[in-house]
Order: C-alpha cells, then sequence, then structure tokens
C-alpha cells in the first residue's frame, strides 16, 4: 500500500491539517482537539456563522473555503469519511453568532446522522440551528435511489453564495431558505476515465477499459450508473451539458454560473478545454455561461475524472457571486 | 444520607439505572458483538461498552464532585448528562452517539421533573425517540433501535396517570423486548444492515436489544435499589 505518501500510521488527514492550517495561518486556526477549522476574520456583519464538512480526499473542498466571505468553520472527517458528531457540534459552537448556525451538508447517509445529531445537541444547548442539504448529482436522481440524490461540486457554488449572503446580515431562516432554492436550481454530472487509487489497498477502486468511460461516477469510488464507450469530448460534453441543461432548466438567455471541476488527475490543459465546448454548446442554446470556475474544487483523491456543475443564476445571484472572498481556494 | 428536598418520592436512582446499565452491557457485550456479525460490522458491542465505561468514569467523577461523594446527594439529571456526554463525544459510528440522543433527552426531562418519575421517563423516551427518528430518518419496521423505542413509548405513553416507575418500566421494558423479537423477522431498510437484504433476516437488531438493557436496567434499579443509592 505504498500508492500515497504518507506515514502509514493513519496519521494523513490530521499531518495534512497541520501544514494546511499553518500555510494558511493568516486565515484560519486549527483546533486540533476538537478536529475543526475556523476562520480568523469573518465578516462582523454576519448574524449566522456558517459550517460545512464532510470526509477528507475532496480537497480544497471544504477547509480551503474557510475565510472571509464564505465558511466560517470547518469540519474534515477521515478520508470518504463523515466528522464525528463531535467535531460538528464543538466547531458549531465555535462558529456560532448572535442567530445562530447554518449546517451545509452534502447529501450522505453518515454526514446527514453526524450533523444531524450535532444539531440535536446544539437545539439542547439553546443554540439555533438549521441545515442547507446539498443534493446536486444528477446521476443519482432515481426514484429508486431512497437516499436521494448525492452532494457534490454544487457544494461550492453554494457555500460560496451563501457566505456573500451572510455577509449581508442575513438570519438564520433567511439563509436556510436561499440555500435551499440555490441547492435545488443546481445540478452536477461527472465523468472518469480512470479511478482513484484506493488508500486501503493501493490500487484503483475500480477498473476501467481504456475505451471506456464511468458515466456519473461519483466522488467516492462508487460506480457509476453507466459505463459508455470513450468519446471525443465535444459529443461528450454535450451529452452531459443537455441532461444538465434539461435538469436545471434556465429560462431563455437567462444566466447560469458553470463550474468545471478536475477530480484529482485530469489536467488544467484538458479542463479549459472542456470549458470551451461546454461554453459553445452553450452559447447555441441561448444560456449565457455569466460566471465560470474551472479547476480543482471538489477532488476525489487521484480520480482521473472531470465534473460539470450548472447553476440557474439571477441577478442578485451573480451580486453574491461577485462579492469579495479571501480563502485558501477561491479568493477575489 | 439524606436526599435533596425537591426530589419527588417516587424517583428512583439514575445513578443507579447508569451503573445497573453499565453492568449489563459488559454482560453482554460478546453478545452484541456476535449479532452484529451477522447484521452489521461487528463494532456495536464495543461501541456500547466503550461508551458504558467512558460514562462510568465520568459518573464516578460526578460523585466525587458532590458533597460526600454520595449518589444521594447528586443532581438527578447529572448521571445521565454523564452518559449523554459520554456515548456523543467519545463513541464512534452512529448507534452509540444515538444512545447519547436518548440519554440526553432522558435527562432534561428529568430535570425538568426534579427526579426519574414515570412522567419524566414518558417525556424523556418519548423525546429521545423523536429525535432519533427526525436524525437517522428511520421509521418504526426498519429493523433499527427505533423498533425496541418507539413500542417502550407507546406503552410508557398508555400507562395511567400514577403508575408507580417499576411498573411503568416493567410495561416498558417488556414492550421493548417485544420489539427486539420483532426485528428478527424484519429486512432492514436503514442503516448498514439494509445492505445484506434477506441474510440479516432471522437475526435481531443489537441496537434494538440495547435499548431494552437500558431499560431493564431501570427496572432492575426500582426493583432492587440495593446499595447503589451510596
Amino acid at each position: 500500500m505504498a500508492a500515497y505518501f504518507e506515514n502509514g500510521d493513519g496519521s494523513l488527514v490530521p499531518d495534512a491539517l497541520r501544514g494546511f492550517a499553518r500555510t494558511h495561518a493568516d486565515l484560519l486556526t486549527l483546533d486540533p482537539d476538537h478536529g475543526f477549522l475556523l476562520a480568523r476574520d469573518p465578516a462582523p456583519t454576519r448574524r449566522v456563522g456558517l459550517l460545512s464538512g464532510g470526509g477528507s480526499g475532496h480537497e480544497p473542498l471544504h477547509s480551503g473555503y474557510v475565510g472571509r466571505g464564505m465558511l466560517d468553520a470547518a469540519c474534515p472527517g477521515l478520508v470518504f469519511a463523515s466528522p464525528h458528531n463531535r467535531q460538528v457540534y464543538e466547531g458549531s459552537l465555535a462558529a456560532a453568532r448572535a442567530e445562530g448556525v447554518l449546517h451545509v451538508v452534502k447529501n450522505y447517509t453518515g454526514d446527514r446522522i453526524n450533523f444531524g445529531i450535532a444539531a440535536e445537541r446544539l437545539a439542547h444547548r439553546g443554540v439555533p440551528c438549521a441545515r442547507v442539504l446539498v443534493d446536486d448529482d444528477l446521476a443519482t436522481d432515481s426514484a429508486d435511489i431512497v437516499a436521494g440524490r448525492r452532494g457534490t461540486g454544487g457544494t461550492v457554488l453554494v457555500e460560496k453564495l451563501l457566505g456573500a449572503a451572510a455577509d449581508t446580515g442575513l438570519g438564520l431562516a433567511e439563509l436556510q431558505e436561499l440555500g435551499t432554492r440555490l441547492a435545488a436550481r443546481c445540478r452536477t454530472l461527472a465523468v472518469a476515465s480512470a479511478a482513484h487509487t484506493a488508500p486501503t489497498t493501493g490500487r484503483p477502486a475500480f477498473v476501467l477499459d481504456p475505451e471506456e468511460l464511468e458515466y456519473g461516477v461519483g466522488i467516492h469510488g462508487e460506480r457509476a450508473p453507466k459505463t459508455v464507450p470513450r468519446e471525443p469530448l465535444g459529443p461528450l460534453v454535450e451529452r452531459m451539458a443537455t441532461a444538465l441543461l434539461d435538469a436545471v432548466a434556465p429560462a431563455p438567455g437567462s444566466p447560469v454560473i458553470v463550474l468545471v471541476n478536475g477530480l484529482g488527475a485530469v489536467t488544467p490543459l484538458e479542463l479549459y478545454a472542456v470549458h470551451a465546448q461546454l461554453c459553445a454548446l452553450l452559447d447555441r442554446r441561448g444560456v449565457e455561461p455569466a460566471r465560470s470556475l474551472v479547476g480543482e474544487y471538489v477532488t476525489a483523491l487521484d480520480m482521473r475524472g472531470f465534473s460539470l456543475t450548472l447553476l440557474a443564476a439571477d441577478d442578485r445571484t451573480l451580486r453574491l457571486y461577485d462579492a469579495p472572498v479571501r480563502t485558501a481556494a477561491l479568493h477575489w | 444520607m439524606s436526599t435533596t428536598t425537591d426530589t419527588p418520592p417516587e424517583a428512583f436512582s439514575t445513578d443507579g439505572w447508569m451503573r445497573r446499565f453499565v453492568e449489563s452491557t459488559r454482560t453482554a457485550k460478546g453478545r452484541l458483538t456476535a449479532l452484529d456479525q451477522e447484521v452489521g460490522d461487528g463494532d456495536f458491542g464495543v461501541n456500547l461498552s466503550t461508551g458504558a465505561d467512558s460514562a462510568l468514569r465520568r459518573l464516578d467523577a460526578a460523585r466525587a464532585a458532590t458533597a460526600g461523594g454520595a449518589a444521594a446527594g447528586m443532581d438527578p439529571a447529572a448521571p445521565l448528562e454523564a452518559a449523554a456526554t459520554a456515548f456523543l463525544d467519545e463513541v464512534g459510528g452512529t448507534s452509540g452517539p444515538l444512545f447519547g440522543l436518548l440519554f440526553q433527552s432522558l435527562a432534561a426531562a428529568v430535570a425538568d421533573a426534579g427526579g426519574a418519575t414515570t412522567p419524566a421517563l414518558t417525556a424523556g423516551v418519548a423525546e429521545g425517540l423523536a429525535a432519533i427518528r427526525r436524525v437517522g430518518d428511520a421509521a418504526p419496521g426498519d429493523k433499527t433501535l427505533v423498533d425496541a423505542l418507539h413500542p417502550a413509548a407507546e406503552a410508557l405513553r398508555a400507562a395511567p396517570v400514577g403508575t408507580p416507575p417499576g411498573r411503568a418500566l416493567a410495561l416498558a421494558a417488556d414492550a421493548a423486548w417485544t420489539g427486539v423479537r420483532g426485528t428478527a423477522r424484519l429486512r432492514a431498510r436503514r442503516g448498514r444492515s439494509s445492505y445484506l437484504g434477506e441474510r440479516a433476516e432471522g437475526v435481531p437488531d443489537p441496537g434494538a436489544v440495547g435499548v431494552a438493557l437500558l431499560l431493564a436496567s431501570a427496572q432492575a434499579v426500582v426493583d432492587d435499589p440495593g446499595d447503589r443509592l451510596g
């Protein structure tokens, strides 16, 4: 299991957290006892603290989004494992403002349960707490899937937009309503040509033929609903974007926010080519890619794949997007 | 040893309850682990006894912090709060922390009532069940600890006004054990055993067993307080 550069004693996540916190000491601090990162200098206008978290292995999610204009706190679990309720509880106590704390939770059973337990503890303590569930993965949009759609790339956009809204001084209920609406207007689809290396075995989490693509892949090495023959980028992006447009259904001529996200082992060269193909299709459909993020924002260790996210926007959403942000992974 | 003046006369010792529960999880650890190896990932027995051991350390600390080290002088919610923190903070997986939520609700209800009375148990178990259902999204019939806790809550709710705690707990524990036996006939829809489908049929849910042990421990303390009141 020499696949990853680590000590092999289970210290990879805590080691990385220490390094991350030291690198970005101007932005955040690490509470090593309770395992959460806390923004040093959140906007004083915030009435509600914003906290997220989830398994490690998706960096820069969520730690890279702690700072001014985005998250007040992030709780990383072990690789692909939910954080413990204690991390979320303690992080929430540290991040809560006068009107409480809002949890941004990706839709996975473990995350839902652990954030839910923390929320019950906060209620017991008299700290108001609400949740925005992000469930943007179009590949798991099926009546047969009881757990619902997974939360993936759209989480970054929801966290950015909610951070800007929190800075304007919105209350807990208003932020929850906004976040829920944003998550509902956002869909993601991912494709991979090779699985990530499983940390436990050092081998690919699944094996694909060179002529195959995993279409609708998750961010934990789950197989996709479909394995499809490999095709050139143009038709592939068209197929993905068409499905996303059908689901998001932006009004003709209305803006969308676009995220072209590398899953860990796709080059920037490829990601920008994906973006060009995507914009060409959006132009033909009369949909304006008003804002774009291209790069690695939500990864799956070293998976060779990318995801596309579309979020149907309006003027208010674009203003929230343009508001200043200063985190390790997003800053303008 | 004097008791605090505002403790209702029918209330029983929550310190004794928690200590009896710790003993019963130690006794049952091997059997719970064996059950969980059939229907889950085999860590439930260890998780439950980890939480119970940590709860015991916290109970001892709480006793030591009370004047004279006597359980009788303790805030009756304190042992339940100690168990809540132990299970919520120091147990991995999900079943252990869900027990912590139950203790948290019981602590709040006992604090409101001034002691472990029948109305406090009824309110605490009902609110604990509601919290666990909110968090875990599990309904009766999903083969989880809800299948023991829900009938226990119903039995407590149905007990006539004035039912002494011993009788109420006997009804609740009976209902919980009936629920446990019922889980053996269920196929899991939530939790880890849901991945096993029909392979988990015939095996009771270990979390449900834990709930029944908790209620049976309370009943045992009421029936035989022994020297556990300190």
